[in-house]
């Protein structure tokens, strides 16, 4: 009987042989911090001192009726979240379906356009925050120069523009991959189908309408979670080009959880900010993830 | 779908000769839009090669009188070089090794017979979506128990255990293809399951191998919040982290800061235009599942 058991599992453990090392660096890495971080959100804790006072949802009340600065992280990541969803996505579907026409130089334009997406945040961040300068900046000197001069603006500083002049530099970064999922996307419609649709003298925009875009659909679902999920994250390019100001109009969820508990030993609350974080990731990423482990 | 094409039925008729007009406009279009596009990494380029007078003295946008090559040589020595060399060790030594392991479980998950081989899948899966907020605290205890702050070994782990969630999607989609037969004509043949993994499966592979040592060398060359945190000498610095740093030492020699940028890219730059193809090829195939 035991002998059947252990013949039974000894290709399962072979097996587990090889995934061993992945699985050990995987669990120690993300798995346990990520029980643990869940853990420490219930607590009070200054990051240094040995003891941690047990306050239960507390940290997340204080968050709620206390912080200011968490509703204006949460209130900025809706904006960059809905921006995030709509302009770098359309202007990806856009530049796909114009790339993927027989075009001489289709290849270079596409290089082109991808480029920024290889780029890291960090810097990204910094070559505009270099542009958006009020006086050594290209955009400044630029409007100057074309004779609308009044629209000139410390970008950076000015609280009513500061997130959306982030926001256009991320959407620089942003529009590489829908790009790339659509292009790939539009690769497996299959051209009878658009040619039929043509013979029954269907207009361009009837055929994207009714055809084209139909026939998007998986791959407009992938661009909107992995949009959706890296929205949420959003950290390097707002912490490179305004630390979060002026005044912290800036923050997101993802700086405000740095700065408590990095810089002002709130840790209890920063760990809370990540557990509610990556409970609004899984809005999108719950079905993102079946449907990888489904088709997988 | 062509059910619905129909319905919108129009009587067909003849088609005017080919709408030339309408390529024009589409190569205007795009021909603006990528000068458009590229035009802030051309500024930092023709910025990088002006002299700090002419910097102060011409538009940013004025091409350079003269190019000057002096500011990459400062750039470097300020201190570039180390962030550089950091950078570099990081990435030609977690990269292999991250592709391996990650290799390794895919074979396992993927062409090994194994129980639950699907619940162990979908427990890496989820590693796509935590964010890394998630985790720094955590990590943050766990390192400094280990004393491994401030070093480029500790931060090595960390990328290698974020790095493996996206390596096994891919590698294990693309091993799937694989056809089993080969497995079990090898393991026929008295291989045994590493013998198979490393001289049947693994060289099989090479196409989704390549593409993720590329996108991972460029996700590792690019990583910044976790060697922000988690670095602090300036000797430990990597590039994105330097460059951070470099603005705030240098803030307004731009000429010196593009240069430094440009130094940045340029290896992302080569890699990108040599291995385009399979990246993309790679890619977009796992990603979409």
């Amino acid at each position: 009987m035991l002998q059947q058991v252990a013949r039974a599992w000894r290709p399962t453990a072979t097996a587990l042989l090889f995934a061993l090392p992945a699985l050990a660096i995987y669990v120690t890495i993300i798995v346990y911090p990520l029980v643990y971080s869940g853990y420490l959100s219930l607590f009070e804790w200054d990051g240094v001192r040995d003891t941690r006072t047990f306050v239960g949802l507390d940290n997340y009340r204080i968050l709620f009726n206390e912080n200011r600065v968490f509703w204006i992280a949460l209130k900025n990541n809706a904006i960059w979240t809905t921006v995030a969803l709509i302009v770098p996505t359309t202007l990806g579907l856009v530049l796909a379906l114009a790339l993927d026409q027989r075009l001489r130089g289709r290849a270079f334009f596409r290089s082109v356009f991808y480029f920024p997406a290889i780029l890291s945040f960090a810097l990204t961040g910094l070559i505009f925050t270099w542009i958006y300068h009020p006086t050594l900046g290209f955009l400044n000197q630029m409007l100057e120069w074309v004779g609308a001069g009044s629209l000139q603006q410390a970008w950076l500083s000015e609280p009513s523009v500061a997130l959306y002049a982030v926001m256009v530099a991320a959407a620089w970064h942003n529009t590489g991959l829908p790009m790339l999922l659509y292009l790939a996307g539009l690769q497996t419609i299959p051209r009878e189908v658009l040619e039929a649709a043509q013979v029954d003298g269907a207009s361009p925009f009837q055929r994207f309408r009714m055809v084209t875009l139909p026939l998007l659909r998986e791959t407009t679902f992938v661009v909107l979670a992995v949009t959706f999920i890296n929205s949420l994250k959003v950290y390097d390019i707002v912490y490179v080009m305004t630390y979060g100001g002026p005044a912290n109009t800036t923050q997101v969820l993802g700086t405000w959880m740095y700065f408590l508990t990095y810089n002002f030993n709130r840790v209890g609350l920063g760990t809370s900010i990540a557990v509610i974080l990556f409970g609004l990731t899984l809005i999108f990423a719950v079905p993102y993830l079946r449907r990888l482990g489904r088709n997988a | 779908m062509s059910v619905a094409a129909s319905v919108i039925a129009v009587p067909p008729r003849p088609r005017p000769r080919p709408v030339r007009w309408g390529t024009m406009a589409l190569y205007v279009a795009l021909s603006l839009g990528a000068m458009a596009w590229i035009s802030p990494v051309f500024l930092l380029l023709i910025t990088a090669v002006k002299s700090a007078a002419e910097f102060a003295h011409s538009e940013t946008f004025a091409l350079p009188q003269a190019i000057h090559w002096g500011n990459f040589a400062r750039a470097w020595e300020a201190g570039v070089r180390t962030y550089f060399v950091n950078s570099l060790v990081m990435t030609v030594v977690k990269v292999p090794v991250g592709v391996l392991i990650a290799a390794a479980a895919a074979f396992a998950l993927s062409l090994m017979p194994m129980r639950g081989s699907r619940k162990l899948f979908g427990l890496f899966l989820v590693g796509l979506v935590v964010p890394i907020q998630m985790t720094l605290v955590p990590l943050t205890i766990m390192l400094r128990n280990l004393g491994l702050i401030d070093s480029l070994v500790g931060l090595f782990w960390l990328y290698l255990g974020f790095g493996l969630p996206f390596g096994i999607l891919v590698l294990r989609s693309y091993m799937k293809t694989l056809p089993r037969e080969l497995v079990e004509a090898a393991l026929i043949d008295g291989c045994s399951w590493f013998g198979v993994f490393w001289r049947v499966v693994l060289p099989l592979s090479r196409p989704a191998i390549v593409a993720l040592l590329i996108f991972d060398g460029i996700a590792t060359w690019n990583e910044f919040i976790l060697a922000q945190i988690f670095l602090r000498t300036d000797s430990m610095r990597t590039l994105p982290l330097g460059l951070v740093n470099f603005q705030t030492e240098f803030s307004t020699a731009y000429e010196l800061l593009a240069a430094a940028q440009c130094i940045t890219i340029a290896p992302l730059v080569v890699v990108y235009l040599f291995f385009q193809r399979h990246f993309v090829h790679g890619l977009t195939g796992s990603v979409k599942g």
